[in-house]
C-alpha cells in the first residue's frame, strides 16, 4: 500500500513536471528535514520515508498541481491507511 | 549610558524617547553579548513597551546570536494583541542585506535615521576580523540612504550585486547558512565554512572567533577534520577529541580552544570538493544521528548555492530563491507554533491540520500560514474571510 504511495510520488513528479531540484525547493519551503538525495531516494524507493515526509512530498506535489489547474491528485500517508 | 572600546567591550544603554523605548547596543553583539541584549529587549517587552528601538550606530559587528535576538524580539512584538514593532536603527548595509535574505527585513522597520559612514570607518579602523567574523565587517564605505522596503528588496539585492564583488553575495549566502545550521543543530557552540580561494584554504563564514581560530590551526597544520572534508570529499563526525588519533598536531590546539566534537561535511561542486561546513561543539558526543542528517542538509544547501553561483548571481536569482524558500519555511513554522500553542497539537499534528485546511481551499500552506500569523496579531488586521477564527 505504501509501497503503491511512493510510487505515485515519483510518477506526480513527472507529471507535475518538475525536476528533483525544484521538487526539493518546495519540500524544503515546507519545512522538510531531508536532504535532496533522501528526498530522492523516497521517490525510487531506497529509502522510506516517515508518513509526515511522504505527506510534505506529496503537499510540495498537490500545490504546484493546484497551481496547473488540477486538485489534490497525489494520495497523502493517512489516505494510503484509510485505504 | 555605557561608553565602550568597540573591540574589547559591549555595552547597552537604555533611553526613552516619546513612546518608543531605545536600546542601544555599544560594541559587539557575538554569542556572549547578545545574551545580554536579549534579556533587555525581553524586559523592556515584558514591562509593556509595544514599540522599541534597537540602535545599531555603534554597534561594531553583529552575529548570528545578534541576528536570532532581532528575530526573537520582532516576533514577539508582532504578537502582541495590538501589535507591535521593532525599529533598527543605522543597521550597516551588510545587516540590512543579510535582513533581507533571511526574510527579516519583513518584521522590522529599518531607521537609518544617521548616517552609518562613522559605523563603517570604525568597522575598518578595529581591524583584523574583516572577514568571516559577524556580518557587518566587510561592506566598505556605502551607506544606505532609503529604508528598505519589502517592494523593493530585488532591486536593493541587485544594486548591492552590482557594488559588491559576486563572491560577496555568495559569502553573505553562506554566512546565512552559517546561522541557521548554529541555530538549528542542537549541541553545535560553532559552524563554520571553508572555501578553498586562489589554491588555499579560508574560512569564509564563521559564527565567532573561537571557530576562525579552529579553522585557522587546521590550515596551519595541514591536517583535521575541515581540512580532510575539504581535501577528500568525506563527511567526518569525531565524537570526542579525547580518543581522535588521526591528526596530532591538530588535536591539542582544538583541545586548548575548548572543542571537544566536530561535525564536517564537504561542500561539493559536480563532485569536486571545494571546502566544508564545520560544526563545533564544546561537549563530546554532543552530535546525534539527527544533527548528522542536519548538518549533511546545510551542507548539501551550501554546495548548492556555490553550484547556482556561478550562472546565477549576477541577476539576483540565488538571493530571491533563498529569501523565497526561507521565508516560507519561517512563516509556516511561526503558524505551526501558534497552532501547537492554541490548541495543544504536536509539531507534525499543526502540519496535517494545515495540509487539510489546503486540501479543503486550494490555498497554498505558506498562504494559510500567513493568514494565520496576521490573525494571531490581531483579528481585525487579518482578511475578513479569514478561516482563523475560534468556535469556541
Amino acid at each position: 500500500m505504501t509501497s503503491s504511495a511512493r510510487s505515485d510520488l515519483e510518477q506526480g513528479r513527472i507529471d507535475a513536471g518538475l525536476t528533483l531540484g525544484e521538487l526539493f525547493v518546495r519540500y524544503f519551503e515546507l519545512g522538510g528535514m531531508s536532504s535532496p538525495i533522501q528526498v530522492e531516494a523516497f521517490l525510487y524507493e531506497a529509502l522510506e520515508p516517515s508518513a509526515h515526509d511522504h505527506d510534505i512530498v506529496a503537499h510540495a506535489l498537490n500545490e504546484r498541481f493546484v497551481e496547473l489547474g488540477g486538485n489534490h491528485p497525489i494520495r497523502y500517508a493517512t489516505d494510503a491507511l484509510d485505504g | 549610558m555605557n561608553d565602550a572600546s568597540p573591540l574589547s567591550h559591549f555595552g547597552i544603554g537604555v533611553t526613552f524617547e516619546d513612546a518608543d523605548v531605545v536600546v542601544a547596543a555599544i560594541g559587539e553583539v557575538d554569542i556572549v553579548t547578545a545574551t545580554d541584549l536579549g534579556d533587555i529587549v525581553n524586559a523592556v517587552i515584558d514591562g509593556g513597551h509595544s514599540s522599541v528601538v534597537l540602535d545599531l550606530s555603534r554597534c561594531t559587528s553583529l552575529d548570528a546570536s545578534g541576528l536570532a535576538v532581532i528575530s526573537t524580539g520582532a516576533h514577539r512584538l508582532r504578537l502582541l494583541p495590538l501589535g507591535g514593532t521593532l525599529t533598527l536603527r543605522s543597521p550597516s548595509a551588510l545587516v540590512v542585506r543579510i535582513l533581507a535574505i533571511t526574510g527579516l527585513d519583513q518584521v522590522v522597520t529599518i531607521d537609518e535615521q544617521m548616517a552609518p559612514t562613522t559605523q563603517l570607518g570604525r568597522e575598518q579602523s578595529t581591524g583584523g576580523m574583516a572577514a568571516g567574523n559577524g556580518f557587518d565587517a566587510e561592506m566598505g564605505e556605502r551607506p544606505l540612504r532609503e529604508a528598505h522596503s519589502p517592494d523593493t528588496e530585488a532591486h536593493s539585492l541587485r544594486e548591492v550585486t552590482a557594488i559588491a564583488a559576486d563572491h560577496d553575495v555568495v559569502d553573505g549566502a553562506l554566512r546565512l547558512v552559517v546561522a541557521l545550521a548554529r541555530a538549528t543543530v542542537e549541541g553545535a557552540d560553532g559552524v563554520s565554512v571553508s572555501l578553498e580561494r586562489h589554491g588555499s584554504l579560508a574560512t569564509v563564514a564563521a559564527s565567532d572567533q573561537t571557530i576562525l581560530d579552529m579553522d585557522a590551526d587546521q590550515y596551519a597544520t595541514g591536517e583535521g577534520p575541515c581540512v580532510d572534508a575539504s581535501i577528500k570529499g568525506r563527511w567526518f563526525h569525531v565524537e570526542s577529541l579525547d580518543d581522535e588519533t588521526r591528526w596530532p598536531a591538530f588535536v591539542p590546539k582544538a583541545r586548548t580552544l575548548g572543542i571537544n566534537a566536530i561535525l564536517s561535511n564537504p561542500l561539493l561542486v559536480g563532485e569536486r570538493p571545494v571546502g566544508a561546513l564545520n560544526i563545533y561543539s564544546n561537549t563530546p558526543s554532543a552530535f546525534e544521528v539527527k544533527d548528522e542528517r542536519l548538518a549533511a542538509l546545510f551542507a548539501t544547501e551550501a554546495s548548492t548555492i556555490l553550484a547556482d553561483s556561478g550562472a546565477t548571481v549576477s541577476d539576483g536569482h540565488l538571493a530571491s530563491r533563498l529569501v523565497g524558500a526561507l521565508r516560507s519555511r519561517e512563516v509556516i513554522s511561526q503558524a505551526q507554533g501558534i497552532l501547537m500553542e492554541r490548541d495543544g497539537v504536536s509539531a507534525d499534528g499543526a502540519f496535517t491540520y494545515f495540509l487539510e485546511c489546503s486540501r479543503g481551499s486550494n490555498r497554498s500552506i505558506r498562504d494559510l500560514a500567513e493568514e494565520l500569523v496576521a490573525f494571531a496579531r490581531g483579528p481585525e488586521r487579518a482578511d475578513s474571510e479569514t478561516i482563523w477564527t475560534r468556535d469556541d
